[in-house]
């Protein structure tokens, strides 16, 4: 997990408008960076740090709707807040379905513009704890051989020592080792954990049908 | 070869013609019995008319009485087959002479059956030959009569008793043609015969037995019989035919299937039509399993349910279903049937007709859709558009405004204050001030007049083009708009999209002011009059609440408004428009109810008109 502080990204065309709620953003206590183009923060962002996308909805070039798919894609889609001068019902309908965490006008009151604030940093918080979880989760599944993987699949299945043994044709005492093997790789101490882990990593979810 | 040989034969043929042509309908038809009857009795007739010959042809006085004896027999089958085909044939008649004329007939027969017959002689004395016209010669009998012979007349006219009362009481039920054609011949045949038989027998006069020959009477009546019969069946087929034809036409311009599915058999019987909508063949036997798997996945429990309970219960079945065809295409349904019940209350058959729905459903969603655009007309007009960007362009500089003030409080707020940036904030509150004031100035500016394409316009024309554009509007919020312009005012001159645009605001603002008003009051009028020499007065006027006197100084004012969604920017955009044509637009509420718009234009120079 990374301890720096998260940022508020401000993207704006809108030069005199961007200064304005940078000053206010950073006299209420934020991490603010500023960005006249919606390619210019892409480029030069901090990949991994955390934080939130405060962007005008109407901007030349990239517009505040393809920021946000092309966020979408990158490994690390900071939660978005979108601001227009205007909002027109069609827009605001297909930020809310890409996600958006909200939609202000630009003169929205500050209580509302930073009460949003902190819902993206905290959302790109719990979020990002997720992630991290997920990847340590696939790290330690990872670590399994292929035949575990495989011993493990009818496991989590509820099926017996003799029954796997019969299945893969190999020795019910093999299916023993295979089994402390997981259980150690994993660090579970039950197979209800040793289920519960799995659904969480979603590693049959996938394959499901290859076991029977 | 005389007549006589000649004549006998012949009526003995036709006779059994007759009796051929009604045994195959006997036997086909059900019910057939009067025909087989009516062909038991034209046999009996040929049967005896071979015997009235070979009587008539006898050599000597034995001869004569054996082949009396066997005519007997024929004339009693054809008395007892007549009074059962009457008996059948029309239905009525009294039961008691029905069985005692032939019963009669029959016992005075029993004197027959031992020879020498005795039902007519008693005793035959002597046989002579006379000759009549045509060198043809007949065979006349002498003897003792037999008492036996009166019971037979008795039976012969209690039999001409019942054919006339069954004739009468026939005539009475109304089958007037056939009582009086076959009621009438058999009395005529009766009368005839018996009468010319007994005249012969008792001597009065000398002649050979009639009896085949009168029958030919009966035969003309059931021939006629039989071509009306023929006729009719035909003209029944015709009209079935045309009947069926106005149907089938009925049912494909109504593109409407009909199909019929027998409980019994479980089949079902479906119009091409009916298959074509369904996607069957022509010629495919169908059941109700090939019907509910062209259904909907999701509707064919429904379908099967609602066909099950009209079957059980109240005997209908009113659905709208979808259709999914082989090749995928779907199809919208509405069906509707009866169930059919015998007479124990059995549900027999279902009839049911489907109809193909789905370019009514499409052409409702497309209504719908079109509605809906045109009631966003006002929004999508190019002064929407104006009026949108703008208040996004001015919303720039005033939400950075807004904000610079709000991070200035904040600062302030801090013990020291950053005076270097509150001075840095003040420049950009100052800036932004001015662009807002700039985006206000452009706006006006697009409006001046070298940016108007002035041409000669029919004010009859351009009323009636902004009309045509708001009138299904108009129709969705039952409002009624009225136009009054007269057809010889002069040409204005002013650019027609931007006055069109003036129109449509002027307009879609009175109906908006009409929202909650009473049907009677939901009323719009464009008029349009010469206003002095120079210039012509168009008013929108409209019966709704009006302006509050406070207020009408305002609603020309950028951002006035009284509507809860309204941006407050249409009527100023508008009087600006109108300025710079060189008119005036102004408000003023109507003596009785709602306000009134009213804008002058210029007159176009008559040579201008000409153009």
């Amino acid at each position: 997990m990374s301890a720096t502080e998260p940022i508020v990204y401000l993207v704006d065309d809108d030069a005199s408008f961007l200064a304005a709620i940078s000053r206010l953003l950073r006299a209420s206590g934020f991490a603010v960076k500023a960005f006249s183009s919606a390619s210019d923060f892409l480029e030069q962002r901090d990949a991994n740090a955390p934080g939130c996308v405060l962007a005008d909805l109407q901007m030349p070039e990239m517009s505040g709707l393809e920021l946000q798919s092309a966020l979408a894609r990158t490994r690390n889609p900071l939660p978005i807040l979108f601001l227009t001068g205007h909002g027109d019902i069609p827009s605001t309908v297909r930020a809310m379905r890409g996600g958006a965490e909200d939609f202000l006008e630009k003169r929205a009151s500050k209580e509302k513009l930073l009460g949003a604030v902190n819902r993206a940093l905290a959302r790109d918080a719990r979020e990002r704890e997720e992630r991290v979880r997920q990847g340590e989760l696939r790290a330690r599944f990872g670590a399994l051989t292929k035949r575990e993987l495989e011993v493990l699949g009818h496991v989590v299945l509820g099926r017996l020592n003799k029954q796997i043994a019969a299945d893969l044709c190999i020795h019910e005492r093999t299916v023993k080792l295979h089994r402390t093997a997981i259980t150690t790789k994993l660090r579970v101490q039950s197979v209800a954990e040793l289920t519960r882990l799995t659904d969480e990593a979603g590693i049959f979810a996938a394959s499901a049908s290859t076991f029977p | 070869m005389t007549w006589i040989t000649m004549l006998w034969p012949m009526v003995a043929g036709a006779c059994l013609t007759m009796a051929l042509i009604h045994l195959r309908i006997g036997i086909r038809r059900r019910p057939g019995a009067a025909h087989l009857l009516f062909s038991l009795n034209a046999v009996a007739v040929a049967v005896f008319s071979y015997f009235e010959l070979a009587v008539m042809r006898a050599d000597s006085p034995a001869q004569y009485l054996a082949l009396l004896r066997w005519s007997d027999f024929a004339e009693v089958s054809l008395i007892v087959s007549l009074t059962a085909f009457v008996w059948v044939f029309f239905g009525t008649g009294r039961k008691w002479l029905a069985v005692l004329a032939p019963s009669l007939s029959c016992v005075a027969l029993s004197a027959d059956l031992l020879p020498p017959a005795k039902m007519t002689y008693l005793q035959m004395t002597s046989i002579r030959k006379m000759q009549t016209f045509g060198g043809a010669t007949y065979t006349v009998a002498e003897g003792v009569p037999s008492p036996w012979n009166a019971l037979f007349y008795l039976g012969y006219l209690l039999l001409l008793v019942f054919v006339v009362d069954a004739s009468v009481t026939l005539w009475r039920h109304g089958a007037r043609r056939r009582a009086a054609v076959v009621g009438g011949t058999i009395t005529f045949f009766l009368l005839v015969s018996g009468g010319h038989s007994a005249l012969v027998e008792t001597r009065i006069i000398e002649s050979p037995y009639l009896i085949s020959f009168a029958y030919l009477a009966i035969l003309m009546a059931m021939g006629i019989e039989l071509s009306d019969d023929v006729l009719n069946a035909a003209q029944l087929a015709r009209d079935l035919r045309e009947s069926e034809n106005r149907m089938i036409l009925a049912t494909e311009a109504a593109n409407l299937g009909i199909w019929v599915r027998d409980l019994t058999r479980k089949e079902i019987w479906a119009t091409d039509n009916w298959r074509a909508l369904f996607g069957f063949s022509k010629s495919e036997p169908l059941n109700l399993d090939d019907f509910l798997n062209r259904l909907h996945p999701d509707e064919r429990e429904t379908v099967r349910q609602a066909l099950a309970r009209a079957i059980e219960g109240d005997g209908r079945y009113q659905m709208e279903h979808r259709l999914v065809l082989p090749d995928g295409q779907m199809r919208w349904i509405h069906s509707r049937g009866r169930v059919e019940f015998n007479g124990e209350g059995n549900p027999i058959l279902v009839r049911g007709v489907s109809l193909d729905i789905t370019e009514r459903n499409k052409a409702e969603q497309e209504t719908q859709l079109l509605r809906q655009e045109i009631a966003h007309v006002g929004r999508v007009s190019m002064m929407g558009q104006l009026a949108s960007s703008l208040a996004h362009e001015i919303n720039q500089p005033l939400g950075a405004i807004l904000r610079n003030a709000e991070a200035a409080e904040l600062f302030m707020q801090n013990g020291s204050p950053d005076l270097d940036e509150i001075r840095a904030i003040l420049t950009d509150i100052r800036e932004d001030d001015q662009r807002a004031g700039k985006v206000i100035d452009r706006m006006r500016g697009l409006l001046n007049k070298h940016d108007l394409d002035t041409r000669p316009l029919d004010v009859c024309e351009l009323v009636g083009n902004v009309a045509a554009l708001v009138r299904v509007d108009a129709a969705v919020r039952q409002v009624d708009l009225n136009l009054d312009v007269p057809r010889d005012l002069p040409f204005v001159r002013g650019d027609r999209v931007h006055l069109q645009q003036v129109l449509l605001n002027l307009i879609l603002n009175g109906m908006d002011a009409l929202n909650g008003a009473r049907r009677e009051d939901r009323r719009v009028s464009v008029t349009a009059r010469l206003e002095g020499p120079q210039s012509v007065e168009i008013t929108v006027s409209d019966a709704g609440h009006g302006i509050p006197a406070d207020k009408i100084t305002h609603v020309f004012d950028a951002f006035f408004t009284t509507k809860p969604n309204g941006m407050g920017m249409g009527l100023p955009i508008s009087r600006t428009i109108i300025e710079a044509h060189g008119g005036r637009l102004w408000a003023e509420n109507n003596n009785i109810a709602g306000a009134a718009f009213r804008f002058t234009l210029p007159i176009a120079e008559r040579e201008a008109a000409a153009e």
